[in-house]
């Protein structure tokens, strides 16, 4: 027991490496044993994350389940020092949460893909490398690593999409995997730019020699000057913005969903997004803390266009899809508004929600892809009466829309609540202002749900316009992942006590740092 | 008695002998060889200076272990180069760089 | 020992409906069986717990249980029992008892039975939370599920365009209203640090909350509260709803779920008390929607219509009061209201149940023969509503009237008795319309409901006729006025018989009208008021109106944006900037002449250029 305790969080990165591999080595033609290696896996996974919440202490706090691994040792001439790369690995109460997360998307994704039947073998090898580097990233606490894992989840996201996406031709223009595909890669690279000059920028200016998060973060207060920290806030902010889906670099995202198969749309919405909220939090509020909190207006204002502007985009659209990848945009708002706010509460709320977001959207897209892979349409303007033909699929669609517009008792109010809380309570009059639009965002989502739900669910199918006679329920895989997800939701809708306890374990520490700065 | 600058002058010199091959000729074969010059004078400044400089020995040895990589890079790239010139030959009938543009645009 | 169980009722509930909407497809009737039997569990529950609080002296009692917890933000699952709350935990457990009962009947033979008890049974768990919790953050988040169960049940035949519109309809409609509520809530939070009711309180009246922000939370809350007791300019919702199936309008959309505008309102009456503008407000739009929600519901051929229409004068009959701060009249008439609308919409759906789901009245007529006992219960509960002496409406409705007349003056009294003569008439426009006159011919086989439909019917008459014994004193409970405000009733004699004689003519009006088919009055109004009829009869054009707007101004501005950021932002702001770079690179790459000396040269003078500079420097 011990031994795995020790060595728990290298193995959140190791097991998808090594399903890599396993089915690396598998012939190609066993399609059916790739997909068990990959569930198994998936699942060991998923156990381990859960393990790693039981092992986490949330009453000591701080960073737990050290572990590390000197890379690169550059001990003599290098003038900075010789502590060289080291791979430093640790959880706080933030990233045991965000790893959860990643285990249960990772295994409900792996369980939606079950019906791909083209080169399913890459495809669950690039997943694999894809997941590998998104624990990479929480689990890090080190720059170098943080930023080589944070390169290593965004370079499979283009051959997913590139290769098993799908092109969608709308009647006025249309969007192909391929231009979904380069312009996320594109995005994302840039913004990866960003974010390495400001690493190397803390790393040099520090002069430690150290890419140790923990390390630097206790020379802040000497090393770093104010003018520095806003800078490189700044870039922090703008580069992680990009991959957190920030106004206005968010239009890679919805094109992304669209284009991306099931499993890689779950990832991406549920887990993606979350990597740039968390390098915000992790690397940006962590050792730039004066800077965080010079920037946090701005990115309370951003964050605020994110709410209203992606609930509007999502109300014109008519792509299942589309519907769901701007409200994908409009929730990472909340979560960007809560990390503004500087509230306790606003940010225990924006971490929760980043959480209950992930499973969310996962189930959201699981539900829309197990549509459109029916129905071969995604048109909202055709779908008619799907809940008479895909009973599950459907009740899994409505519980993520009640959960996206906030209905109580689902994990989205219990989030939300706070983030408003938060909001209101800062910046005077003005987070009453922020937090308002905040509310009325919430009211504008639940009218695009709805009138999506009214159209597309009720009523009664239209034999005419599509396709009626391969219509099928969700498979029993597709059932078993929606049913964990809506679990899920549930229990952190009604009971959201541990969750919100880890996350105030997490939160706190970096809140105290980041008001200290004043 | 022979001193850094003396070293550095003939490193100097052998270095413009380089370039000025370069420069002029048409023959990548004469071309190549004047790159290895430049290489050389490189080297020559660089063990001058760990043997004249008052440096430590680390730094000293930073010297040295500099040349021999240059020296095993300039072998390498001498294979692969001459290579490329065989090929060349074999489809041009010339090493006339002059006529060869294929990597414009 | 009651008072200690007050957790008990919504919790049984609540997980009545996980284990029947697990089961629920495969063993319908035993979910139903579960449902039922919870919420009777309920009732009697309620029972003890009345005893318990009327022998004791406590006025409120607490316990609660964590939910969230941030340092040093609490939010608690926590209890507040008080007179009031006890008083809407009696009303909806017992509705929803006889309306679950009456549905195993009424809903028999349809597909989703079993799911039909299962969303009643989350109604009942969110409906007695909402007046049992004793927080503002949780008491909102019963109050969403209170819609959520609504949205289920109007939506539940969801093949019909007409349901899945009318249920999208009220929850987004309500929603307007919750997002100001929970503006509202949190403003509260902002200033004084607490969702606690009575701490709230507590702080309030000591001056620690600002007066614009109580005038504007209160506001807030009040918006809210319109939403869901559908008050002008939010009543759209509470007609359509009727598409849903019948036992559900009476317990939902008449009794319980429209009266929790009610009770928030009356709940928040000591922070609404310290608002005067507010309460201002709360007045002008009760006595607004008495009056205009009267007129609708007299031109009305849908039965159901006019008994909602009804509803929502009656809620603003209520709100007129709570704005007067009667809390006790207000909430004395909900009951009765709430008793006398479940008991007129069961005898609808009774009469629909047999009529194979005719809700036009003009098809109807003469059915006091062949359904008797749904004809007098009806008449029972309509005679009530419209105020006839000695019946219970009579005294709830004279309540309220008093209330208006010693707090607003006669001023406020005249147009509140015009809407009084209005909603007497227009009950027996639809008693007399139903019941009476000629039997149409296709209704020759109709006949008398089964029991267990008729039984409920029954039992609520009952309750219509003797529920102003409430109002007396009998040992130890002072009346129910006193039980709610800890003030006497009395009463005004000439109020009473102005009011009564007020009812009769309205009566006595439409006998001539209804019964003696003298068509010259209506003929009179259709062809000379023609334009007035047909404002109201396409109800005064307001749906179109929120029709347009949403169609026209917000789902076209939702389609510029959308259009906007394809266009604008995605085409212009991050394609054309990629174009911009590969242009650059069709210009740049002419550089590459691929002839080497070139590539020597340029890269002895960039040489020779860094030195100078670093020289220079």
């Amino acid at each position: 027991m011990d031994l795995i305790k020790e060595n728990i969080l290298i193995l959140t990165i190791l097991l998808p490496l090594i399903g890599a591999t396993l089915i690396f080595i598998t012939p190609g033609y066993l399609d059916n044993l790739v997909k068990y290696i990959a569930l198994i896996i998936s699942f060991v996974t998923f156990i381990i994350s859960i393990l790693i919440f039981i092992l986490y202490d949330i009453n000591s706090g701080g960073v737990q389940l050290l572990w590390d691994w000197e890379w690169l040792s550059l001990k003599g001439a290098w003038p900075l020092g010789d502590k060289g790369i080291t791979l430093n690995l640790g959880v706080d109460g933030i990233s045991v949460m965000m790893v959860l997360l990643t285990g249960i998307v990772m295994f409900t994704g792996v369980m939606a893909s079950w019906n791909i039947q083209n080169r399913s073998k890459d495809f669950f090898i690039l997943y694999f490398l894809l997941l590998a580097g998104v624990f990479g990233v929480f689990v890090s606490y080190d720059m170098f690593f943080f930023f080589l894992f944070y390169e290593l989840s965004v370079m499979p996201m283009f051959l997913l999409i590139g290769y098993w996406g799908s092109s969608s031709d709308f009647r006025t223009f249309s969007r192909t995997k391929e231009y979904a595909a380069m312009k996320l890669t594109l995005f994302l690279v840039a913004g990866s730019v960003l974010i390495w000059i400001a690493i190397i920028a803390i790393f040099v200016q520090a002069g430690l020699g150290s890419f140790n998060i923990l390390e630097i973060q206790k020379v802040v207060d000497d090393k770093f000057p104010l003018n520095f920290q806003q800078i490189n806030f700044f870039m922090i902010m703008i580069g992680f913005g990009i991959l957190a889906g920030m106004w206005p670099f968010h239009t890679w995202s919805p094109d992304g969903h669209v284009s991306a198969p099931t499993s890689v749309s779950m990832v991406h919405a549920g887990v993606l997004m979350k990597l740039g909220a968390f390098g915000i939090i992790r690397i940006g509020m962590t050792l730039l803390p004066e800077g965080a909190n010079s920037l946090m207006p701005l990115l309370m204002i951003l964050g605020c266009i994110n709410v209203i502007y992606g609930a509007f985009s999502a109300l014109g659209q008519t792509d299942l899809k589309y519907v769901v990848g701007y409200s994908s945009v409009s929730h990472m708002g909340y979560v960007l508004m809560g990390l503004a706010s500087m509230e306790l509460l606003g940010f225990t709320g924006a971490v929760y929600q980043m959480f209950s977001h992930g499973i969310m959207t996962a189930l959201f897209f699981l539900a829309v892809g197990a549509i459109y892979h029916s129905m071969h349409t995604r048109d909202t303007l055709i779908l008619k009466g799907i809940f008479k033909k895909m009973p599950y699929i459907s009740v899994f669609f409505v519980i993520a829309g009640l959960t996206s517009l906030g209905l109580p008792g689902l994990s989205g109010f219990a989030a939300e609540i706070l983030i408003f809380l938060g909001v209101f309570k800062s910046y005077g009059s003005l987070g009453i202002l922020f937090g308002s639009l905040a509310v009325i965002g919430a009211g504008i989502t639940a009218i695009y749900i709805l009138r999506l739900v009214s159209k597309v669910f009720f009523g009664v199918p239209d034999e005419n316009k599509q396709n009626t006679n391969n219509n099928l329920d969700a498979t029993r895989f597709e059932n078993t992942a929606g049913i964990i997800l809506v679990g899920l939701i549930l229990f952190a809708g009604l009971y959201p006590l541990p969750f919100i306890d880890m996350i105030t374990s997490g939160v706190t520490p970096i809140l105290s740092n980041v008001l200290g700065g004043l | 008695m022979i001193d850094l600058i003396h070293i550095q002058i003939l490193s100097a010199i052998m270095f413009c002998i380089g370039v000025y091959g370069v420069m002029t000729r048409r023959s990548a074969i004469l071309i190549l060889m004047c790159i290895e010059l430049m290489l050389n004078a490189v080297n020559i400044n660089f063990i001058g200076f760990a043997a004249f400089r008052d440096f430590s020995e680390s730094q000293r040895i930073f010297g040295h272990v500099i040349v021999v990589f240059i020296i095993t890079i300039a072998a390498v790239e001498l294979a692969l180069a001459i290579a490329i010139i065989l090929r060349l030959y074999k489809n041009k009938s010339s090493v006339n760089i002059d006529e060869v543009d294929l990597m414009k645009w | 020992m009651g008072i200690n169980l007050t957790y008990i009722p919504p919790i049984i509930c609540g997980v009545s409906f996980v284990l029947t909407a697990l089961f629920a497809r495969k063993v319908p009737l035993a979910s139903s069986l579960i449902s039922v039997f919870t919420i009777l569990c309920s009732f009697i529950l309620f029972i003890f717990i009345l005893t318990d609080f009327l022998s004791s002296d406590l006025n409120s009692i607490k316990f609660s249980i964590d939910w969230i917890v941030v340092s040093d933000m609490r939010i608690t699952w926590g209890i507040l029992l008080d007179s009031l709350s006890v008083t809407m935990l009696g009303l909806i457990t017992l509705v929803a008892l006889l309306v679950q009962i009456y549905s195993i009947s009424y809903m028999k033979g349809d597909s989703r039975f079993g799911w039909y008890f299962s969303v009643h049974s989350l109604f009942a768990a969110a409906m007695i939370t909402v007046v049992l919790v004793d927080n503002l953050i949780l008491l909102y988040f019963a109050w969403e599920l209170v819609g959520l169960g609504s949205y289920l049940l109007i939506g539940f035949w969801y093949e019909k365009r007409a349901a899945s519109e009318a249920a999208k309809k009220a929850f987004i409609t309500t929603r307007i209203g919750d997002v100001a509520l929970l503006i509202g809530i949190i403003l509260i939070f902002k200033s004084t640090g607490t969702f606690d009711i009575s701490s709230i309180f507590h702080i309030a009246r000591n001056g620690g909350i600002s007066e614009n922000i109580l005038t504007i939370s209160t506001f807030l809350i009040f918006l809210g509260a319109m939403g869901k007791s559908a008050q002008f300019p939010f009543h759209v919702w509470l007609p359509d709803a009727m598409e849903g199936p019948t036992p559900v309008s009476a317990l939902i959309h008449a009794a319980t779920m429209v009266a929790a505008g009610v009770y928030l309102v009356a709940r928040m009456m000591p922070l609404f008390s310290l608002a005067p503008y507010v309460l201002d407000f709360v007045v002008f739009i009760g006595l607004f929607t008495f009056i205009f929600a009267g007129t609708m519901a007299i031109v009305m051929h849908d039965i159901k219509r006019v008994l909602a229409y009804s509803t929502i004068s009656h809620l603003g009959l209520m709100m007129m009061s709570l704005g007067f701060m009667g809390v006790a009249s207000a909430i004395f008439h909900l009951i009765v209201h709430g008793i006398s609308k479940a008991l007129l919409f069961l005898g609808a759906g009774s009469l629909m149940h047999e009529m194979d789901g005719e809700t036009d009245i003009r098809k109807m007529g003469g059915l006091i023969n062949k359904m008797p006992i749904t004809a007098i219960t009806f008449i029972i509960g309509s005679v009530s509503l419209a105020g006839i002496i000695p019946l219970s409406g009579f005294f709830s409705k004279d309540e309220i009237l008093l209330t208006v007349f010693e707090k607003g003056g006669i001023l406020i009294l005249l147009p509140a008795l015009a809407g009084a003569f209005l909603s007497s008439l227009y009950m027996f426009r639809l008693t007399f319309i139903t019941f009476f006159g000629s039997l149409k011919n296709d209704n020759s086989k109709v006949g008398e409901s089964p029991i267990l439909m008729t039984l409920p019917l029954i039992l609520l008459a009952l309750l219509a006729i003797f529920m102003s014994i409430l109002l007396l004193e009998i040992s130890t409970f002072k009346g129910f006025i006193y039980f709610i405000s800890g003030h006497k009733a009395h009463l005004n004699l000439l109020l009473i018989v102005f009011s009564s004689i007020l009812s009769f003519v309205a009566l006595i009006l439409a006998w001539f009208i209804y019964i003696k088919d003298s068509k010259y009055l209506i003929d009179w109004y259709k062809s000379k008021m023609k334009w007035n009829y047909n404002l109201i009869l396409n109800k005064y054009y307001i749906d179109e109106l929120y029709q347009y707007i949403i169609n026209q101004i917000i789902i076209r501005f939702a389609q510029f944006v959308a259009l906007f950021d394809r266009l604008v932002v995605n085409d212009i702001g991050v394609d054309r900037s990629s174009l911009s770079i590969r242009f650059l690179g069709l210009r740049l790459k002419l550089i590459q002449t691929g002839k080497m000396h070139g590539y020597a040269i340029s890269m002895l003078f960039g040489f020779l250029i860094l030195i100078l500079t670093w020289a220079i420097l």
